[in-house]
């Protein structure tokens, strides 16, 4: 095992840098160590591709995909991953050959996966990068800096039953309709995975100001202590506030049952921060007994959302069940109903002003 | 005579559904002026609403749009949210101009006479984060901010899944916060031809513009104390005028209600402190 510096910057510049070290000051990059073992969530690994599997390309720090070649070196971070549309799998290197969890560049070992999914590209590690003090480069040096106290927007957070059921869609769609209803409106995904997806989605819908937990210095939240999460929502909504928003949209990764996101709605520092809620359900089922699970909890949605609303029957059976209004994606581009559901989460958090 | 100091132009639509209008830009204005946007009624008077209150925003050094929603496109403008929705389409303009750099406020005074009065109570209900100030001048009817079924109040229709009216009340309280001018000639106190009429909007809301500008103010009044809000709404009845807006304009001193001096602005805001 040894660590060794070498000017490799020009070589490091032909890699091609993941979307998850978008934050990292390339040229701090000075030197590599071969302790891959001892590699923890955020610490930035040089790879070398070797088998093509599931995903099939890499987010790239520009903000696009890239096709994926054998031998392709990389640069990404290693973490965990919790999709239980894909993998699960844990911030751990393995030396003959680790697993790329998430496009957006994370870097692990996988546990588990769905059924549906090919088996995960794999990625030989070359190297844990470091810097001039031979410490091992981690995302966590790079978060942003504490944001001036100052006024908070007001927050509306967007929850699902689960993965891939509308959350985005419909936090990007209110984006947009709060935007052209004259709003400075913040997007602030506050757990997942490292991917440039949503970030661009709600970029793309018009967001003033988009960040998302790397900005706080973690490749993704899964197996995180929830205060650390806490923290980064406290910094992340303390910068869209610094960015002059009124309004932020808080996204929550996954479904509600996801062992962090369910801890965080049970946060009291969490529901004084985000008092209101979008639900975002795949069907009529799940927006009752996602309704429900959240009632346990003291949550009443102001609406649901999602997958559901594009069925009108699956709306009518959701709406009649739970007795909460069924928002379509049109709905939350509208600016005139965007603005009057920022009112309703506006009453719901006596404490925030509405200002333009 | 003196060279003006501001310009007057035509600023034609972009696009199908988009809106034309009339620009007054000050040769000289303040990074933070606040635009006046100037909407007109039933008779289209954009030109009108523009050339009337030139001097006035070219003194104060506020730029003036004054959009027009041509008959065909938008027969029922003054409604807001029928047909084409017009709130979209001011919307739309406005950030066009912001985008020009026309303004770049954070919001805008909004002003409209008679079924432009109309549009603006109902977008400044919509949106009342965006207005700094409303002025609604001799409306024909309003929506009241009351329980009476949407357009007359803000209760939703039974035969709607989705009515304003609800939409409307979400933001009440923002709305009733608003410093609001209402202004009415105090010849403009009987009915004609474009007074909408029937039972329910005569019951409540009297038979002729005059009246049902006092009871919408009253109206507002009442929500906003019902609501522990401090009530800012002032009710001006111009003495000597007609329905007209040059009426107004020549015989009611309607400039300084509509586009006020620093000073009038400001005691007025230490009033309502």
């Amino acid at each position: 095992m040894t660590t060794y510096r070498t000017p490799f910057t020009a070589s490091l510049t032909g890699a091609k840098w993941a979307f998850s070290t978008r934050r990292v000051q390339q040229s701090d990059v000075v030197g590599i160590s071969d302790r891959v073992e001892e590699a923890r969530s955020g610490d930035l690994v040089l790879g070398r591709v070797e088998k093509i599997g599931s995903h099939k390309r890499l987010q790239l720090t520009s903000g696009r995909g890239s096709e994926l070649y054998p031998d392709d070196l990389v640069v990404v971070a290693c973490g965990d991953r919790y999709a239980p549309d894909q993998f699960e799998g844990i911030a751990r290197l393995n030396r003959q050959s680790s697993d790329l969890l998430a496009s957006g560049g994370v870097l692990g070992q996988m546990r588990q996966k769905n059924g549906k999914i090919a088996c995960p590209t794999t990625i030989v590690p070359v190297g844990l990068l470091t810097d001039a003090n031979g410490q091992v480069v981690n995302l966590s040096s790079y978060a942003e800096t504490t944001a001036r106290p100052g006024a908070r927007p007001t927050a509306i957070g967007l929850i699902g039953a689960s993965m891939n059921s509308g959350k985005t869609t419909a936090a990007a769609a209110l984006a947009n309709g709060l935007r052209r209803a004259g709003h400075r409106v913040g997007v602030v995904k506050i757990t997942g995975t490292a991917a440039f997806g949503d970030y661009n989605a709600y970029i793309d819908a018009g967001a003033h100001f988009v960040c998302d937990f790397v900005d706080a210095g973690m490749v993704s939240t899964y197996r995180q202590p929830v205060p650390q999460i806490e923290t980064a929502l406290e910094l992340l909504l303390g910068l869209a506030g610094e960015a002059n928003c009124d309004v932020v949209i808080v996204e929550f990764a996954d479904g509600i049952l996801q062992s962090e996101t369910a801890a965080l709605l049970r946060s009291d520092y969490v529901r004084s921060e985000v008092p209101s809620f979008l639900f975002a359900v795949p069907d009529a089922l799940s927006a009752v007994g996602g309704s429900a699970t959240l009632s346990e909890i003291g949550i009443a949605p102001l609406a649901i959302t999602g997958v559901v609303s594009q069925s009108p029957l699956a709306s009518a059976e959701a709406e009649a069940m739970t007795g909460l209004p069924i928002w379509t994606r049109n709905a939350l581009c509208d600016p005139a109903k965007a603005n009057a559901l920022l009112a309703s989460a506006a009453s719901a958090a006596p404490f925030c002003e509405v200002a333009a | 005579m003196r060279s003006r100091e501001s310009v007057l132009i035509h600023r034609p639509a972009r696009g199908r559904l988009g809106l034309p209008c009339w620009l007054v830009l000050p040769s000289r204005t303040a990074p933070d002026a606040v635009p006046l946007i100037a909407i007109h009624g039933i008779q289209r008077g954009a030109y009108e609403k523009a050339s009337l209150l030139r001097e006035r925003a070219e003194t104060l050094g506020r730029p003036l749009i004054a959009p027009l929603f041509d008959r065909q496109t938008w027969p029922h403008y003054q409604q807001l949210v029928r047909k084409g929705r017009a709130d979209l389409a001011l919307l739309a303009l406005l950030e066009e101009l912001r985008m020009e750099g026309i303004w770049q406020t954070t919001q805008f005074d909004l002003f409209g006479h008679s079924g432009g009065a109309q549009f603006s109570h109902r977008f400044a209900m919509l949106y009342p984060h965006l207005v700094r100030r409303l002025i609604v001048g001799a409306a024909g009817w309003y929506t009241f901010p009351d329980a009476a079924e949407f357009p007359l109040g803000l209760a939703a229709r039974q035969d709607r899944r989705d009515d304003w009216g609800p939409k409307m009340e979400a933001g009440l309280n923002s709305f009733l916060r608003l410093p609001i001018q209402v202004y009415v000639g105090e010849h403009d106190c009987k009915p004609d031809e474009n007074t909408r009429s029937g039972p329910a909007i005569d019951r409540q809301q009297g038979l002729d513009r005059l009246t049902r500008a006092r009871r919408w103010s009253q109206a507002v009044r009442d929500a906003a104390e019902a609501r522990g809000l401090r009530p800012d709404i002032d009710l001006q009845v111009l003495r000597g005028c007609t329905h007209l807006f040059s009426d107004c304009v020549a015989r009611g001193e309607l400039t300084d209600l509509v586009l006020p001096e620093p000073d009038a602005v400001a005691s007025s805001e230490t009033r309502f402190a």
